[in-house]
């Protein structure tokens, strides 16, 4: 077995470009005195330099020689002048082939991309210096900031960078006055292919850098043998699926999404990338206030879509609002905030977690069931990121099964789809393209767009969520507990007139309105549906003297009651429909009474999660 | 002075760097001729003289233990002038191997790049050998010869860049440069001997920082508030 004693395994060198060797003999062909494209002069105010072509001569070869229709045969040219094969003489920062009267020139063979040699730093450099001589310290912004922090990072290079600067420069003044404008003409392409202004669009822009070099062959040893082999095996035992259902899927992928994609289908109001006009950007900022049309549509084809769209997820959550289900989009939000977030928060994020959602009690308790209920609690001992994944995707089915079918027919929907905005097409002539080159501004930096999804969702946390009353209906494992210790209490009571239900009928006194027992239920279990409900509307036990009695027969928490009446709550008036923005914890917490609350095990001050004992010491310590 | 010999040395090697690195840029296009190819073999050999030259020179003196510690960061500086030279000289002359052998000069049609030059580089060529004319002595199947020597030469200049990094301990990155930055703008007309070294620049970075316009540029005001409101 041979030992790897290469350890690195970082990424250094550049994709490969298959297309520049073809590029390169294609451009040989053009040379050609007989067949290639014809060249004229350029005249400049005090010399002629030959070997410029027209923009419209170039099309017309390449349509000739590669038998192209019009509009391939141009974007084939604007890859020419984008790699750096032809420059432009006249508009030298945009790299297109113009099919009219502009004319371009060839670029030596020196300053072809090279698989090999990338763009040098120090060639960069000096370049820039001689740059500074010969406009006397004018350059562009861009290259301003090159420059120094090119400075700044090559310092020690700095006195070679001058030096030499000063001595191309020397050297390159021996020539004669058309070759020396040549020379600039060519060093400033290469720049500006290889080092683009901002804003523009780079052929050599690649994506990651690769593991290993393109130009290298691989020797064929056992090594090599052996992991082809393995790579075959594995191919071979992966599932597949069949070819019917696969294509089935990717043509409903495609028929759904066809005229969503801007490659496929004009987008309104226009590529921003082909016309320089970023309004498409403008209207699709992720928390734009009227989205588009298109973006509407996309929100129907999915739940996932909606959901990664924050402007959909904000539409789903006012949605929610109205039905009173916001923690199941609290909690997806909060478990996939585990799951991204740093490591070392999340141990308080998980306690925040169960304290929020999945607590017995918890003010914004999420419905899942009991086995799953069990597996997170349990996994929640020991967080890792993943730990909330199954209460997170049983939460996810939910939303989606049910309230996205109620939330595409709702109101709140129809709403937004009726105020989406459908642009119109722009139609730019050519000069107004120009203008719009030139005018390119800087967009909305990217901190400040972070910052404002942080402040949306730094309110939306702070609104909390409303109680949610038909949650608490299906409260059932909680409440059992509590329905147990309810029951006649035990300890230090003679009179056997202590009321079991005293809690419901406290309640039920100490409403405002409704000043009627309920139905003699069976000691201290609730049956009915409208016991709880009214149960919980009641918000603050208040410490009216219809409660006077009931309180009184606790003998056992005369320190309580005191404690109650030094806590004087103003009485609310019972509603059904909460407006929300009460804090949630208070009035959650309020319903139980204290009681409960203590039998529960919740307290006021925490809940404790099942796994903080006794034991001071955390586990991670 | 040693110092002052080395300077002068690798002045001259700068200057053949720059020069040949000219040459190799019109070396495929229309400019390309017989000559040239002379040009660069002649400018090739001197560079590789004053490279070796060099080099005794400045590892005689590095290799001295008792030199001031001023001494030994100026010639630790003159190092880094020399290693880069020869960075550049090798991939230079690693660029011309690949572009002489696409664009060969014998064959019946030269298929060479039109790109607008056509003057010749006499000139230049003069200047890296430091002589008043270039005589041109060469015989026809220069390019071919050529090419197999150039690659011999390419082999010496890595062997003698890896004996370089291994025996002379230097560490590039704690050179610090004496000129400044935007020191180009002086004293560029002529060869000023000395000229730009220790001259006092006030400030540090020719441009002046950009961060605060960027910082504008980042609490842009007119920004509408997409925070729909409820």
């Amino acid at each position: 077995m041979t030992i790897r004693t290469n350890r690195d395994h970082g990424q250094h060198y550049r994709p490969r470009m298959a297309c520049l060797k073809k590029l390169e003999a294609m451009v040989v062909e053009m040379q050609n005195p007989k067949g290639g494209v014809k060249s004229q002069e350029q005249r400049l105010v005090i010399t002629t330099i030959p070997h410029a072509m027209t923009g419209q001569d170039i099309h017309a070869w390449i349509v000739n020689r590669l038998k192209f229709t019009a509009e391939e045969a141009q974007a084939f040219g604007t890859m020419l002048v984008a790699y750096g094969y032809l420059y432009p003489l006249q508009n030298h920062k945009k790299l297109v082939l113009k099919p009219d009267a502009s004319l371009y020139r060839f670029q030596t063979p020196y300053f072809w991309p090279v698989q090999k040699w990338p763009a040098d730093d120090t060639n960069y450099a000096i370049y820039l210096a001689k740059r500074n001589i010969r406009k006397k310290g004018v350059l562009e912004m861009y290259e301003q900031e090159h420059y120094n922090s090119l400075h700044k990072w090559m310092n020690h290079k700095w006195d070679f960078i001058v030096m030499q600067a000063k001595e191309q420069y020397r050297a390159g003044k021996e020539r004669k006055k058309p070759d020396r404008v040549v020379f600039d003409c060519q060093e400033r392409a290469y720049w500006i292919v290889h080092k683009p202004p901002p804003r523009t669009f780079s052929a050599m822009d690649y994506g990651l850098d690769r593991l290993i070099d393109p130009n290298e062959e691989e020797k064929k040893t056992i090594d090599y043998y052996r992991r082809i082999i393995i790579y075959i095996q594995q191919s071979i035992m992966r599932s597949r699926t069949k070819s019917t259902v696969s294509l089935g899927a990717l043509v409903k992928f495609t028929t759904t999404y066809k005229n969503h994609d801007p490659f496929l289908a004009p987008c309104l109001p226009s590529n921003p990338w082909l016309t320089d006009d970023d309004s498409y950007w403008e209207l699709n900022l992720p928390l734009v206030e009227i989205p588009t049309k298109m973006r509407v549509e996309r929100w129907t084809f999915s739940f996932y879509e909606l959901l990664n769209d924050p402007r959909g997820r904000t539409d789903f959550r006012v949605f929610l609002k109205k039905e009173f289900s916001g923690e199941n989009l609290a909690f997806w939000e909060a478990a996939e905030e585990l799951k991204w977030g740093t490591a070392e928060s999340m141990k308080e994020k998980a306690q925040t977690i169960y304290k929020t959602f999945l607590a017995p009690g918890a003010p914004r308790w999420i419905n899942i069931d009991q086995k799953t209920m069990d597996i997170t609690v349990k996994g929640l001992v020991y967080p890792h990121r993943y730990v909330l994944d199954a209460a997170q995707t049983h939460i996810f089915m939910l939303m989606k099964k049910d309230t996205f079918g109620r939330y595409i027919k709702s109101p709140v929907f129809k709403d937004t789809q009726k105020k989406a905005l459908s642009p119109q097409e722009h139609n730019f002539s050519d000069s107004q393209l120009e203008q719009n080159a030139r005018n390119r501004r800087p967009g909305i930096h990217p901190i400040l767009l972070h910052q404002q999804a942080e402040a949306e969702k730094a309110k939306v946390a702070a609104t909390g969520g409303p109680v949610d009353i038909k949650q608490l209906r299906r409260f059932k494992a909680p409440l059992s507990h509590l329905a147990l210790y309810s029951a006649p209490c035990p300890t230090g009571q003679d009179d056997g007139a202590w009321p079991p239900p005293s809690p419901i009928r406290s309640f039920s006194l100490s409403r405002g309105r409704h000043r009627r027992p309920p139905a003699p239920a069976p000691r201290g279990e609730y049956r009915s549906a409208a016991h709880r409900r009214r149960m919980t509307l009641c918000l603050h036990p208040s410490a009216s003297p219809a409660r006077d009695p009931a309180g009184g027969g606790r003998a056992r928490h005369p320190a309580r009651h005191s404690r109650t009446k030094a806590r004087p709550r103003p009485k609310t008036i019972a509603l059904f429909f909460q407006n929300g923005e009460d804090d949630s914890t208070e009035s959650r917490f309020d319903l139980l009474d204290e009681e409960c609350r203590d039998a529960a095990g919740v307290t006021r001050q925490e809940v404790i999660c099942p796994w903080e004992s006794a034991t001071q010491q955390s586990y991670m310590e | 002075m040693g110092k002052d010999e080395c300077k002068t040395m690798l002045d001259a090697l700068n200057k053949v760097t720059a020069c040949y690195r000219h040459l190799v840029i019109t070396l495929g296009s229309t400019s390309d001729s017989q000559n040239l190819r002379e040009e660069l073999k002649k400018t090739r050999k001197k560079a590789q003289e004053l490279a070796t030259a060099n080099r005794t020179k400045l590892t005689a003196l590095l290799k001295d233990k008792s030199i001031s510690k001023d001494d030994r960061t100026e010639y630790e500086r003159l190092w880094v002038l020399f290693s880069s030279s020869m960075e550049l000289l090798d991939v230079d002359m690693k660029r011309s191997l690949e572009i002489g052998q696409d664009f060969p000069l014998k064959v019946p049609t030269r298929h060479l790049i039109q790109t607008g030059m056509t003057g010749s580089t006499t000139t230049v060529a003069a200047r890296a050998m430091s002589v008043q004319n270039m005589k041109y002595e060469a015989d026809s199947n220069i390019d071919t010869a050529d090419l197999k020597e150039l690659e011999t030469e390419i082999t010496q200049v890595g062997q003698m860049m890896e004996e370089m990094e291994m025996k002379v301990q230097v560490a590039p990155w704690a050179v610090e440069a004496k000129q400044e930055a935007g020191a180009e703008l002086k004293s560029t007309l002529e060869n000023v001997a000395g000229g730009g070294e220790g001259s006092a620049i006030p400030s540090a970075v020719l441009y002046a920082s950009l961060t605060p316009g960027l910082l504008g540029a980042l609490q842009q005001p007119p920004l509408p508030q997409h925070c729909p409101e409820r």
